[in-house]
């Protein structure tokens, strides 16, 4: 048991958690507007992608997560257009952007790089890591909360700032009336359209975030579908956390641990894909407990 | 007359849809400094140039027609079963190993192999209905999540207890299933097996079910109008298991065949690197779950992943771009779908019945 908890797990959780949260915070968003986005896996792929391709292009790191956001940001505005614009069933949409985003990716790894599977380059420099000033003097608790990329700090601002603006801001309260009623928002003289675009397109920055974050922050590396299954454990953790940011931060941190575990628990007594399989074994069990469904309004993945 | 308006309607929807991806193919070859021309050319060529290459894309549009009729299935009956590449797995790991060790004759044992298939898919794609009726587990994703568990245990038998051994590479994989039980090829020579056939016949049976049974009939309305099936009479939780283990069987069908008429051993990756289930879902989506119309679908989406690894030999241009196409199709294909889910939200309203 030593092995398995320390406080470099408690790290590589936190580490772990930031794409899923960063992602379950823009599923949240997307919810609250009453768009049940299926499609975060995809745009988590294409963040992580445009982060290593802006960093190639561009030599800046800065720069390359500002590109990797443009381009989740065209990609949500498509799922945008089609869900909202066009009013097709928001799940088959989540899904086909979802298979855009692989499509492309890969096709774009061998377009580009001219490789398949991954793409790795030992010249390439990944986010830096951040120390705080004062707190990472602390002796154990320096070790916890510091020395991650900004991405990770940003993501647990988010949280925070996403709190205030849902059940604190006039804002806030109509993006959630939107979701809930969108006709009777309307008649509230509520622009629904304009809250669920915003909504999307914030989802995408996140995502953006969330890919770069995997892509340059933890490994420094593309690899064809590197997301493996996050983005919808992204979407567990969303509905887990009822499109609340803390409960997000909460079933975000649990799904983080799992990832983490799973990999630390290789080479222990249980074989490999076993352990690989811990994350989505929890998360199928996490939604057992899962019972309201009232904010999604109708849109159950069970049916049409 | 009166049936013609609308099945030119559903006509005209999958045509558009493959017209807008056919464009936005030529849009990713024109970025790519190919010759756009040259590049559909050489993609006709690898689907259809010869009977070889017809054949092959015969061979690969199998898995993809049986798991597609089982996804649109369970379309048909309202349910989204995105699980079908584990089923698809466990049911090609399942037929494997009952042909490698289940006595008999030949035939004995691929009958046996088949039927394994589709008992395994099925009972995976049951534990997703299981976990949605007794504890409102979201089928959309506990099936999806269910893919990567059976991908990953069907990883570890293959590379632990069931590892073939006699071979000098260290690939994850069984023995080779005896020539005996194998699914016949239907041309010497020729990729395209006996699974072809049985994909065609299913698709027949569907449409006539659909079309004339009692069964047919009552799936259709529930995925049309559940409150209205249901004051018919129609017990739902009968017809979600029923469809969903036809769902899953069918997906689990569609391994057992692609191990007994392929590649005769269960490689790991080698039904979900393909990504067989994923096209077939598409091709469920682009028809709509019309049972002909999918396994058309099916075939055309296997041309165009044929046509695409022939277009990767004889240009610059990588075989993704099928995969670009396809995503474009669904996403134009599902303006469509909006149209009948708005339908149905509106009967929901209407009568305030859940799911």
């Amino acid at each position: 048991m030593d092995q398995l908890f320390d406080i470099s797990l408690l790290n590589s959780t936190i580490r772990m958690v930031t794409p899923i949260l960063l992602a379950a915070l823009g599923g949240a968003l997307c919810a609250r507007a009453g768009l049940f986005n299926v499609g975060l896996e995809g745009m988590v792929l294409a963040g992580a992608f445009g982060a290593v391709l802006g960093n190639y292009l561009l030599n800046n790191l800065f720069l390359a997560v500002m590109f990797a956001i443009g381009c989740v940001l065209l990609l949500s505005l498509l799922y945008g257009y089609f869900t909202i614009h066009l009013k097709a069933n928001v799940i088959v949409v989540g899904i086909a952007v979802n298979f855009l985003a692989m499509g492309l990716t890969t096709f774009l790894l061998s377009a580009v790089f001219h490789v398949k599977g991954a793409y790795y380059n030992k010249d390439m420099e990944g986010l830096p890591r951040l120390d705080i000033p004062v707190l990472s003097k602390v002796p154990v608790l320096g070790d916890v909360v510091s020395g991650y990329s900004p991405i990770v700090f940003c993501a647990f601002l988010l949280v925070i700032v996403l709190h205030l603006f849902l059940y604190r801001t006039v804002t806030g309260f109509r993006l959630s009336a939107v979701g809930q009623s969108p006709i009777v928002a309307q008649s509230a003289g509520i622009k629904v359209r304009r809250y669920q675009y915003a909504a999307v397109l914030a989802c995408g920055m996140l995502c953006g975030l969330a890919g770069a974050q995997l892509s340059l922050g933890q490994v420094t590396m593309f690899a064809e579908g590197m997301t493996s299954g996050r983005g919808f454990i992204a979407l567990v953790a969303m509905m887990l956390g009822q499109a609340n940011p803390a409960g997000i931060m909460g079933s975000s941190l649990l799904f983080g641990l799992m990832d983490a575990l799973s990999i630390r628990m290789q080479g222990l007594w249980l074989p490999t894909p076993f352990t690989m399989m811990v994350p989505y074994v929890v998360t199928i069990m996490a939604m057992f407990f899962f019972k309201d469904k009232s904010y999604l309004h109708g849109t159950t993945g069970s049916s049409r | 007359m009166k049936n013609w308006n609308p099945m030119l309607l559903s006509m005209m929807q999958p045509i558009m849809a493959i017209l807008f991806g056919l464009t936005a193919g030529a849009i990713v070859v024109s970025f790519t400094g190919e010759s756009v021309m040259e590049c559909f050319k050489e993609l006709w060529r690898g689907a259809f140039g010869s009977f070889y290459f017809l054949s092959s894309t015969m061979a690969r549009a199998t898995p993809i027609i049986l798991s597609g009729l089982g996804i649109a299935f369970a379309f048909r009956a309202g349910f989204f079963n995105m699980g079908a590449e584990g089923q698809m797995v466990l049911g090609g790991l399942a037929a494997a190993l009952t042909a490698l060790h289940v006595p008999g004759p030949g035939w004995v044992k691929l009958v046996a192999a088949l039927c394994a298939g589709i008992a395994a898919g099925g009972m995976w794609s049951v534990l997703a209905v299981w976990m949605e009726v007794k504890f409102k587990v979201n089928l959309l994703i506990s099936t999806l999540l269910l893919n990567y568990i059976a991908v990953l245990f069907a990883g570890y038998i293959v590379s632990g207890p069931f590892k073939d051994t006699s071979g000098s590479a260290g690939l994850a994989q069984t023995a080779m299933i005896d020539q005996g039980s194998w699914l016949p090829k239907l041309y010497n020579g020729m990729s395209v097996h006996a699974g072809f056939s049985i994909a065609i016949g299913l698709t027949v049976l569907f449409v006539l079910m659909f079309r004339y049974s009692i069964v047919g009939y009552e799936v259709k309305m529930l995925g049309l109008n559940p409150s209205f099936a249901m004051y018919g009479g129609v017990n739902r939780l009968q017809m979600m298991i029923f469809s969903m283990v036809a769902s899953g069987g069918l997906a689990g069908l569609a391994g057992g065949v692609e191990v007994l008429g392929m590649q005769y051993r269960f490689v790991d990756g080698a039904l979900t690197m393909p990504g067989y289930a994923w096209t077939a879902l598409m091709a469920a989506l682009l028809a709509n779950a019309h049972p002909a119309g999918t396994a058309v679908c099916s075939f055309l989406l296997a041309a165009l992943q044929t046509g695409a690894a022939g277009m990767e030999r004889n240009t610059n241009v990588p075989v993704e771009l099928s995969a670009v196409i396809q995503a474009v199709l669904i996403l134009f294909v599902s303006v469509k779908f909006g149209y009948s889910f708005m339908r149905r939200r509106k009967a929901r309203k209407n009568n305030g019945s859940i799911i």
